[in-house]
């Protein structure tokens, strides 16, 4: 089972940091999310795809994690020659995280 | 300061580019007294300094003379606009506005803008960081072409409270642009905290149209949409009591808790501190309910005082951006386009010198997740080279090679390269006391 078959997400970004959030779909899928997909986790699938830290945050109401990936874009949206420069497509990488 | 109970206020766009239709549904239901139009991503921007570059009478929103064409109507029959319209070159941008409300003799029409967004006669004596690059402003080896400090909803309150109708800021932040409106109709003081949250979050829950009213949300196979062909623009309705978020009525598109969380992460990174010119907006303790069809309740927000800074974007003229594509397909694709990377590497590398940085992609195998997806050997994949180069004469050699190289391999598609001006954009931050904000007022 993946990310995908239980939750949603969207990707943003503000310079050369990319955010990805995450929510489920179900509330009785939230502890699997909390549990599972750890910031290591989450490291470990962009692999070089992010150059610095990465930090996940909670919304407890909202059973939502958010992933904060700093040295994402290539120098951000407006330096980098990256085909996705703003990193709207991280949003489908997460969901390919097996659980 | 005006004092209602409540307040219905909704989102004309999310960019400059964005299309203008469902808006115009919005207005004429005559639901909201007041729309937000946010013109400006970092990377908008970014064009907009491209633009005053080339023409000084440029460089404000690509969308104002349209807005001002499609909504001038509404907006004579009493809706407020506010906008972000100035862009780079708010001055042009008044001038602009006032002329064609006269040209569509909309005589009365309180035109107001902010204007003092524009540091950059005193950048280099503040010699602010910039922390993207890792030097100061004084170090930074390409033209600085710009610096624009984000401000905040004050000076549009105040327009508001002289009887503007529509107003144009600069750099005005995106979530500002109906804070303004919110407090300024509901009586809330900026320095109210928690008020000016809730505001915020309204802002930020708008500020990107339908991104929180079914855009972006639709996920076949798994998750199917019924009504997704035209997508209705949000609103918010704020009382003291409540923030709900809906859409234009009647139209498609969804509200629901789903594409209201989505849009509350959106560009945030943490939750308990999002920095904003009005407030330090926490939305970590944030809940929603679905309180009705397209109606949703956010709740439990909170404020903290807002930065000492504000946020500045600092546009550097990095030269040219050259990018060229080609396809293959059939037996050997991958190979056959890994070749044309080496040839187009071999021919270019006299100009390496000249090259700051380059890439090339094959899409279709790893141009969005590089390898950290397995995949399976493709059936036609698309060679992509980007590159820069901060001299004109190198980045036309360069495109000279791409162009010809295909007539070298075996069954590519012809390629017709682009070359283009490549402004970047990176943040930095001053203190307020550098920045002074003036207001300006204009009955046509």
């Amino acid at each position: 089972m993946k990310v995908y078959d239980i939750a949603y997400s969207r990707a943003g970004d503000k310079g050369d940091i990319s955010n990805v959030c995450v929510f489920v779909d179900n509330e009785a899928d939230w502890p699997t999310l909390l549990e599972k997909v750890t910031a290591d986790k989450v490291r470990h699938k962009f692999g070089p795809l992010v150059k610095g830290s990465v930090t996940r945050y909670v919304y407890p109401n909202l059973h939502g994690l958010n992933f904060v990936l700093e040295g994402a874009l290539e120098g951000g949206c407006n330096f980098g020659l990256r085909l996705d420069p703003y990193g709207k497509s991280y949003a489908s990488l997460i969901l390919d995280i097996d659980l | 300061m005006s004092k209602r109970q409540m307040v219905r206020i909704g989102c004309g766009s999310a960019y400059d580019g964005d299309r203008l239709d469902w808006a115009v549904d919005l207005a004429r239901s005559g639901v909201v007294s007041y729309l937000g139009f946010d013109c400006l991503a970092e990377a908008t921007m970014t064009f907009a300094q491209l633009r005053r570059v080339l023409d000084p009478a440029a460089g404000y929103a690509d969308n104002l003379a349209p807005v001002v064409r499609d909504f001038g109507g509404f907006v004579a029959d009493g809706l407020k606009i506010i906008g972000n319209f100035g862009g780079s070159n708010t001055h042009a941008a008044v001038d602009t506005a006032v002329g064609l409300f006269r040209e569509q003799g909309q005589t009365g029409v309180r035109v107001g803008a902010v204007h003092g967004d524009d540091i950059r006669d005193r950048a280099f004596g503040l010699d602010a960081e910039l922390p993207d690059l890792g030097c100061r402003i004084s170090q930074v080896k390409e033209p600085v072409v710009s610096v624009n400090v984000y401000s905040g909803a004050a000076e549009v309150m105040d327009l508001l409270d002289q009887g503007a109708d529509f107003v144009i800021g600069g750099r005005t932040a995106d979530p500002s642009l109906f804070v303004a409106p919110i407090c300024y109709e509901l009586g809330w003081d900026l320095t109210d905290l928690e008020r000016v949250a809730r505001a915020t979050t309204v802002g930020h829950l708008l500020e990107c149209g339908i991104l929180v009213s079914g855009g972006r949300l639709a996920n076949p196979p798994r998750q199917v949409l019924d009504n997704y062909v035209s997508i209705g623009m949000p609103y918010a309705e704020v009382s003291d009591d409540s923030v709900v978020i809906s859409k234009t009525p009647g139209t498609g598109g969804v509200v629901d808790e789903r594409t209201v969380k989505l849009q509350l992460g959106y560009e945030i990174q943490d939750p308990a501190n999002y920095l904003t010119p009005d407030v330090t907006l926490d939305v970590s303790q944030t809940a929603v309910r679905q309180v009705g069809p397209d109606r949703v309740e956010v709740t439990g927000m909170a404020g903290k005082p807002r930065p000492e800074t504000l946020k500045v974007l600092v546009g550097l003229d990095l030269g040219w951006r050259v990018g060229a594509e080609l396809s293959f397909g059939g037996p050997g694709c991958l190979e056959r386009a890994e070749f044309a990377k080496e040839l187009l590497a071999a021919r270019t590398a006299s100009l390496r010198d000249g090259i700051v940085d380059s890439r090339a992609d094959l899409i279709g195998v790893d141009s969005l997740f590089g390898h950290q997806v397995a995949a399976g050997p493709p059936a036609e994949v698309r060679l992509r080279f980007a590159a820069r180069c901060p001299d004109e004469e190198v980045a036309k050699a360069w495109v000279y090679e791409a162009k010809t190289l295909s007539f070298s391999l075996a069954g590519s598609t012809t390629t017709v390269p682009t070359l283009q001006r490549f402004i970047g954009v990176t943040r930095a931050y001053v203190p307020r006391s550098a920045v002074s904000l003036e207001t300006e007022l204009i009955t046509t």
